[in-house]
């Protein structure tokens, strides 16, 4: 019975321990199948701490980076590109851990909070304030060399500048635009061409969409515009108008917030327009990314938004499978040319493109990094960020190349892009929106809360008739005085 | 005195003797689950209410006394949510036990196997992935013509209604997806709990001229009251809890319509980084279903027979 009991108990304690030490991996030891990005940062900062007083930059390292599908190849690529590292950097290894768009950022806040991130993530710019004001972020001003520095164009590499900081290196800078189908954009009449290099205002985008519009009977078979807006497309739209209406920047140049202005409540009017214009449907405010690309291609709208240069890769890719019969084309598709096209400007204002700048934004743990391991994650974020890797990824993406070395290593690659498009974007890149690293950690992140509990479910009831223009603008000027002051806003 | 002295020591044996005997096996074997409830419940709890005093950051947190509870005490989306939850709560779990119990009812006449087929139907939901449910409710509710349920109300000749887009209709299709997905749990309760009465009690309702509606009223109702106290106390508490459909289905809009207060926390702890706040947001919250659990108890915890 005693025998039992002491067994009993054994094994109740040995499936005890085994819950906790599953629970509580600390990390040591370098190998091991569960061996995470987190806990490689531990290993590789430990292993430079306790080597600091006698190590050399050939000192052994390992590099860890949490990378999300950025295009339709690069996932595949990581073995190689581990592999080319090393090769590069004998002494280093780059341990990359794969993510998916729907959980890095729960996988690098979880990481992040817990004080043991990867060394580099790839993420947007916009989320650089969020991590700079946990101090998780890694200052690479003192460790970039100026052929680094030098090697990318300056507008988008001031994207992962905050204040005097540099956070990491950008990867792409897309300018977000509309797509149009040329077909229905030659059938209403609209000189595509003219609008790519001109651009147009908002009242021509308005009459130009309204011929877009084919009904069948009470029902509207085609809408002129269609732009996603629910779930994470939601603050999108609204940021892409008002960059065109002389905001381009949630703050002013001194720091009051823009939002307050009168051209806002004109964006607004604009917006609620072209749905009861019958333009755009009027359950816009639950059309989603997946949902309006399908409208798109199934003909059921001449213009898309928002447009990123992969969308016209995508619809040559399902143009390619309904001529070959392939059962896997968009059900319903038809085969569209994919036109970039300008978004519109309100009140005279300047055209300024939303641009979006993702890139390789280095962390560093709850320990100070040394400054050998510090040098080693720049080389990391470096070669990802630039010449063949670079190349190959935005080659894939359709986006335009921002480093000197990539242009170079694209050259020997082929891509199939309308010359027009080409144009367009380059067009589109010359007014990019301008980034502010002069706006405060703080300061951003509280306009990114009044965005997400303010202005994106005031626009959501919007879209949905639920309020007015002025019931919005009224609502997101109170929010914005309690967060920032009565002087902290902007008063026209 | 000798003997005095010989007490204590007498007493010391004995309570040694209990400790090596079956006592001690007992807490031996309690330990393991009392280590891992101290681990993985208490800690996280005592720790979730240090940090409602703090301003959390992984490199070194701030105390900050009573801020966080006074910014969300301030702040109307919280009440907004609290009243959210509510409305959520109020709508769903009144209405999921009575279905249960009406299923429940339906099913016990067959024959066990029948039985055994119905309650694997109704179970098949809470098996399925929360997330895959809801990609399928997606499409039920697409807003355009095209949607399951547009389509529907095009066959009474109604114009399509955009479900999850409109304030009036987001939480009433939030109410109608739980109404339709989640009772097989509450099902097979229900029926152990109705299969556990005595036939005797039929037998004599019958002999007694009792129809349907008075045995269920006389007979089956008050012997199922423990197991509707238990099924409506867990079901609250889990209402209050509800995240899942909201942040899956219309993130919380449009206009906060169906922010609950289980998302609101989430996003201030894991969108804005603002744990302190959601901890105290946290800790509110469980006291408020405390709260609601002892009201149930006291008011519908009288007479009932376990």
């Amino acid at each position: 019975m005693r025998r039992m009991r002491v067994l009993a108990l054994v094994l109740a304690l040995t499936m005890a321990l085994t819950a906790l030490t599953a629970c509580g991996s600390s990390g040591k030891g370098n190998s091991g199948k569960d061996n995470t990005a987190a806990n490689n940062t531990t290993n590789a900062a430990n292993s430079n701490e306790a080597t600091n007083n006698n190590s050399g930059s050939e000192e052994k390292d390992t590099i860890t980076a949490l990378l999300p599908p950025v295009s339709g190849n690069f996932q595949s690529m990581f073995a190689e590109m581990e592999k080319e590292f090393s090769a590069l950097y004998p002494n280093l290894t780059l341990k990359i851990e794969p993510a998916s768009w729907e959980d890095i950022t729960q996988k690098l806040d979880t990481q992040v909070n817990a004080g043991s991130p990867p060394d580099i993530a790839f993420i947007g710019s916009d989320g650089i304030s969020k991590y700079l004001q946990q101090n998780m972020l890694m200052d690479l001003t003192d460790t970039v060399t100026p052929e680094m520095v030098n090697d990318y164009d300056k507008t988008p590499l001031e994207y992962m500048k905050r204040g005097d900081g540099l956070y990491g290196f950008p990867a792409y800078m897309e300018v977000h635009a509309l797509g149009g189908n040329r077909e229905f954009l030659e059938q209403a009449g609209i000189d595509w061409k003219n609008v790519q290099q001109n651009g147009w205002t908002f009242e021509e985008f308005r009459e130009a969409i309204k011929k877009g519009v084919v009904k069948e009977g009470d029902k509207t078979s085609r809408y002129g515009f269609v732009f996603a807006t629910a779930g994470v497309t939601g603050k999108d739209y609204l940021n892409i108008l008002i960059k065109n209406a002389g905001m381009p920047a949630p703050f002013d140049k001194d720091l009051k917030f823009a939002y307050t202005s009168k051209n806002y409540l004109e964006v607004l009017k604009a917006v609620r327009m072209l749905i009861d214009d019958g333009s755009m449907p009027k359950e816009l405010s639950s059309v989603d990314a997946g949902k309006r690309w399908n409208m798109f291609l199934t003909g059921q709208t001449m213009i898309t938004g928002k447009g990123l240069a992969t969308f016209e890769n995508n619809a040559n890719q399902n143009n390619e499978k309904i001529k070959a019969n392939d059962g896997s084309a968009v059900t319903g598709s038809i085969p569209v040319e994919y036109i970039v096209l300008p978004v519109p400007t309100f009140l005279g204002e300047e055209p300024i493109s939303s641009t979006v700048v993702d890139g390789y934004v280095t962390f560093r743990g709850k320990k100070e990094p040394t400054p050998e391991h510090k040098a080693n994650v720049v080389k990391a974020a470096y070669f990802l960020a630039s010449g063949k890797v670079a190349a190959m990824t935005n080659n894939d993406l359709f986006a335009a190349h921002i480093t000197e070395s990539g242009r170079e290593a694209a050259k020997s690659m082929d891509i199939n892009r309308n010359p027009d498009n080409v144009a367009a974007v380059e067009k589109l890149l010359s007014h990019a929106n301008p980034p502010r690293p002069d706006i405060p950690s703080d300061l951003g992140a509280k306009a990114i809360k009044l965005e997400d509990e303010v202005i994106v479910p005031k626009l959501q009831a919007l879209l949905a008739n639920e309020i007015t223009p002025e019931d919005m603008y009224e609502a997101v000027k109170a929010a914005a005085i309690k967060a920032f002051g009565e002087d902290g806003i902007v008063k026209d | 005195m000798s003997q005095l002295a010989k007490v204590p020591s007498t007493t010391k044996v004995a309570r040694k003797r209990k400790w090596r005997g079956d006592n001690g096996w007992g807490y031996a074997f309690i330990a393991v689950a009392l280590v891992v409830f101290a681990m993985f419940t208490a800690y996280p709890v005592v720790s979730a209410f240090i940090i409602s005093f703090q301003e959390y950051r992984p490199l070194g947190s701030v105390f900050i006394g009573f801020e966080n509870y006074v910014n969300t005490f301030s702040d109307a989306l919280f009440w907004k949510s609290i009243r959210n939850t509510i409305v959520y709560t109020v709508l769903t779990v009144p209405f999921t036990l009575f279905l249960s119990f009406a299923v429940a009812i339906l099913i016990l006449p067959l024959k066990k196997r029948t039985q055994t087929a119905f309650k694997a139907i109704y179970y098949l939901p809470a098996v399925a992935s929360g997330v895959a449910l809801s990609v399928v409710w997606l499409w039920i509710f697409d807003p355009m013509p095209s949607g399951i349920l547009n389509k529907l109300l095009h066959v009474f000749g109604l114009s399509n209604m955009n479900w999850l887009g409109a304030s009036s209709t987001a939480m009433f299709s939030l109410v109608l997806m739980a109404w339709l997905s989640s009772h097989g749990t509450s099902i097979i309760i229900y029926l152990a709990a109705l299969l556990g009465i005595d036939e005797s009690y039929y037998e004599a309702a019958d002999l007694d001229g009792a129809n349907f509606l008075k045995k269920l009223w006389y007979i089956v109702i008050p012997f199922l009251k423990p197991t509707t106290l238990f099924l409506l106390v867990t079901g609250v508490i889990g209402s209050f809890q509800v995240f899942q459909n909201a942040y899956l289905m219309t993130g919380g809009g449009p206009d906060n319509a169906t922010t609950m207060v289980g998302l609101l926390i989430f996003n201030n702890a894991f969108k804005y980084f603002e744990f302190g706040k959601a901890a105290a947001q946290s800790l509110i919250l469980a006291a408020i279903i405390a709260s609601i659990s002892f009201i149930q108890f006291k008011f519908f915890g009288k007479n009932i027979e376990y």
